[in-house]
């Protein structure tokens, strides 16, 4: 599970502060789907980060309680000097995997073909998604960090996605952040809706998605 | 397994990882690879080495003029190369955030870590290279070079600590950084020995911790050829001050970094 209390996020902007987040709270339990629903610049990618780690709320305090994989975005997680191969051997250094297992599962499911020994700065946004993907699969967390970047797959990789996260791993959390309605109603049982840095948690996603409408 | 030895497993694999990494993306695959970085202190201590030996000729003080550059200058390559590669450092590595169990720390010490190897096996290369041909004197006491370097790296680190976090905070830092770890030369005990300068001077001289570290490892070098200037203690307590500020400063700028 993780908890979030009383989340907020402050970003210097000039001599005002920009205020991200002002108190966010929730909890999500094992094998829960949940969006985060909001147009751009809510505060949705910045919450996602701070669950992931990869910055540090201001103030407040996130447990968690699985194993939560990094965010997956358009961004962050790669170094883009190296090629797909050397990513996946430095990723499964650092997560203590066995190199070869990372690779085959990333070779099957990404089907990045000799691109794997480019450098990722060369990749097209669906390819990195593909890769970061891929990769995370292979890693196996227990809840996934999923901001907007699954729009930009095509359609076979949608579906693909929809198998290794549906299917296969049915009992896996996972957070989609979004500001498409369609994807979030597609992949989540219920929706938190932020706007202007405060989130309401919406246990119907229908409510969540009227909520959403009337923003 | 207690959680302190899970952590440490898993910073060992981190730190590991990153070195491969930055190895790869710092000197690549191709020709010498890796060997670079033994390559870049040997030049400059060399050809620095070369020059001072047509200025000053073979010898000072009755020192080798050769041996006695280059057992000053590699050390302050290592300070030169590990405090300017510390700078701007967390941005740089920003992308690896995404990954919980890398720690700002883990750059830090990764970045830091390759400098000393490399200036390691460059001080070794070069000295017995130079002492095949007559250049370097046989060390008198190895354990005293050993422990003066190790003395000196303990600085290093501590300073690496202290100017990335502030490279990041403050531009003034993250500019004026190259020359001043120039201008910190005649801190350094590098190119002068504390025999050789006034009461006064030399004192002055001896506040500087690395001072103490070079001192040590010109003792291990000449032996009673010098009069060696240095304290146990007192480089040990300074340093160890400077890694706690270092320390503070580098887990106030986590929570300040913005990450792309």
């Amino acid at each position: 599970m993780i908890t979030c209390k009383n989340i907020r996020k402050t970003y210097p902007l000039g001599r005002r502060d920009k205020q991200a987040l002002r108190g966010i709270d929730f909890h999500i339990g094992k094998g829960e789907r949940v969006g985060f629903l909001g147009r751009n610049g809510a505060g949705k990618s910045t919450l996602i980060r701070l669950i992931g780690g990869v910055e540090l709320p201001t103030a407040g305090r996130i447990e968690r309680r699985m194993s939560v994989s990094w965010p997956l975005a358009f961004s962050g997680g790669f170094q883009g000097s190296l090629t797909g191969y050397d990513n996946a051997r430095f990723i499964a250094r650092i997560y203590g995997r066995e190199y070869r297992e990372i690779r085959d599962f990333v070779e099957d499911f990404a089907e990045l073909g000799h691109y794997m020994k480019m450098p990722v700065k060369t990749y097209s946004s669906g390819m990195k998604a593909r890769l970061a993907f891929g990769l995370s699969l292979a890693i196996d967390f227990d809840c996934y960090l999923i901001d907007e970047v699954i729009a930009v797959g095509d359609h076979r990789f949608q579906e693909k996605c929809k198998r290794e996260l549906f299917e296969k791993r049915a009992d896996r959390a996972l957070i989609l952040a979004s500001h498409s309605a369609g994807l979030v109603r597609e992949y989540c049982e219920r929706a938190m809706v932020l706007s202007d840095g405060f989130g309401v948690m919406h246990d119907q996603i229908d409510a969540a998605l009227e909520a959403y409408d009337r923003l | 397994m207690s959680v302190f030895a899970q952590g440490l497993r898993i910073q060992g694999r981190v730190i590991g990882a990153l070195m491969m990494r930055e190895l790869l993306t710092r000197f690549g695959r191709h020709n010498i690879g890796f060997l670079w970085i033994m390559v870049e202190p040997l030049l400059f201590a060399v050809l620095v080495g070369i020059v001072w030996n047509f200025m000053w000729g073979a010898t000072k003080h009755g020192l080798g003029v050769m041996s006695f550059v280059v057992s000053g200058y590699i050390p302050l390559v290592l300070f030169r190369q590990s405090v300017n590669r510390a700078a701007g450092l967390f941005q740089a590595n920003g992308g690896l955030m995404y990954h919980r169990q890398i720690k700002v720390l883990d750059f830090v010490l990764v970045r830091f870590l390759i400098e000393l190897i490399g200036c390691m096996i460059a001080y070794l290369f070069i000295a017995t290279l130079l002492m095949g041909l007559g250049l370097f004197p046989v060390p008198y006491d190895l354990g005293f070079i050993l422990l003066g370097f190790l003395y000196f790296a303990f600085f290093v680190l501590a300073m690496c600590c202290i100017l990335a976090p502030l490279s990041e905070t403050s531009e003034v830092v993250e500019k004026f950084l190259p020359v001043v770890t120039y201008l910190t030369i005649p801190f350094s005990g590098a190119f002068t020995l504390a025999e050789w300068l006034t009461p006064a001077a030399r004192n002055a001289t001896l506040i500087f911790p690395p001072v103490h570290a070079m001192e040590m490892m010109r003792y291990g070098i000449y032996g009673h050829a010098i009069t060696p200037h240095f304290d146990y203690v007192y480089p040990l307590i300074v340093n160890a001050a400077l890694l706690s500020i270092g320390l503070l400063l580098c887990r106030r700028v986590r929570g300040m970094l913005v990450v792309e």
